[in-house]
């Protein structure tokens, strides 16, 4: 089974990352998911493709922890975060977040607690390719 | 031997991601930080985080350890 926290080139497959969520606990009553896109805009110009670089080791050290901290925090049964870093066009899979609980306010909450964090935490950096050159994203609240 | 890192848009304003810089007995991130800032200041009007052996810091007061690996890091963007 893949690990519950990776970031890796290649997509991802949600229902591959759900059954392994599921496999974790039989009493998870509530999966709450967020995958983030790629999108051919931004600010206003056309993106033709977005890249990513990353401090690896931390990132990956980062989003451990951040799973082991929305478990304790939310209560859940288990969590799963996948972040590619790769380059990517309109449309591809960025990352996967996936928060599983007995019910779904803890995975709701959890699910949205996890991605924001994600933002503050991770060392992860996004360049966009638009008409007028490459730009680095400056990071959105 | 200090080795430090760069991620992304700093390496955009460095032209590289990686330097190393001698070690000094008692040297804190703090100089650290300023002897680079004076020659790459471009790069460092966005530094922002700051990370020892792969943990963020945010004590720039740290005294720095022989070895230690040092990241000067941009907003993060990811997600």
């Amino acid at each position: 089974m893949k690990a519950a926290v990776r970031i890796q080139q290649e997509d991802f497959s949600q229902d591959e990352e759900i059954a392994a969520l599921k496999a974790s606990s039989r009493r998870m009553g509530g999966i709450a998911t967020f995958v983030g896109c790629a999108r051919d805009f931004s600010e206003g110009r056309d993106v033709s493709e977005i890249s990513f670089d990353a401090y690896g080791s931390m990132a990956v050290s980062e989003m451990n922890q951040l799973r082991s901290d929305a478990i304790a925090k939310f209560g859940l049964l288990d969590a799963r975060i996948v972040h590619r870093i790769c380059t990517v066009t309109a449309g591809d899979n960025i990352v996967f977040i996936a928060a599983g609980a007995e019910h779904r306010v803890a995975a709701l909450e959890a699910c949205r607690w996890m991605i924001d964090e994600l933002k503050l935490r991770v060392p992860i950096w996004k360049k966009e390719t638009t008409p007028q050159g490459e730009t680095w994203v400056v990071a959105h609240p | 031997m200090i080795k430090v890192l760069f991620f992304g848009p700093v390496v955009e304003r460095i032209g590289k991601n990686a330097l190393e810089v001698g070690y000094r007995p008692g040297m804190t991130l703090q100089e650290l930080r300023d002897e680079l800032a004076l020659h790459y200041p471009q790069a460092f009007e966005i530094v922002c985080f700051f990370a020892v052996n792969g943990q963020h810091v945010r004590d720039l007061a740290m005294p720095l350890a022989d070895n230690s690996e040092v990241t000067f890091m941009a907003r993060f963007s990811g997600g």
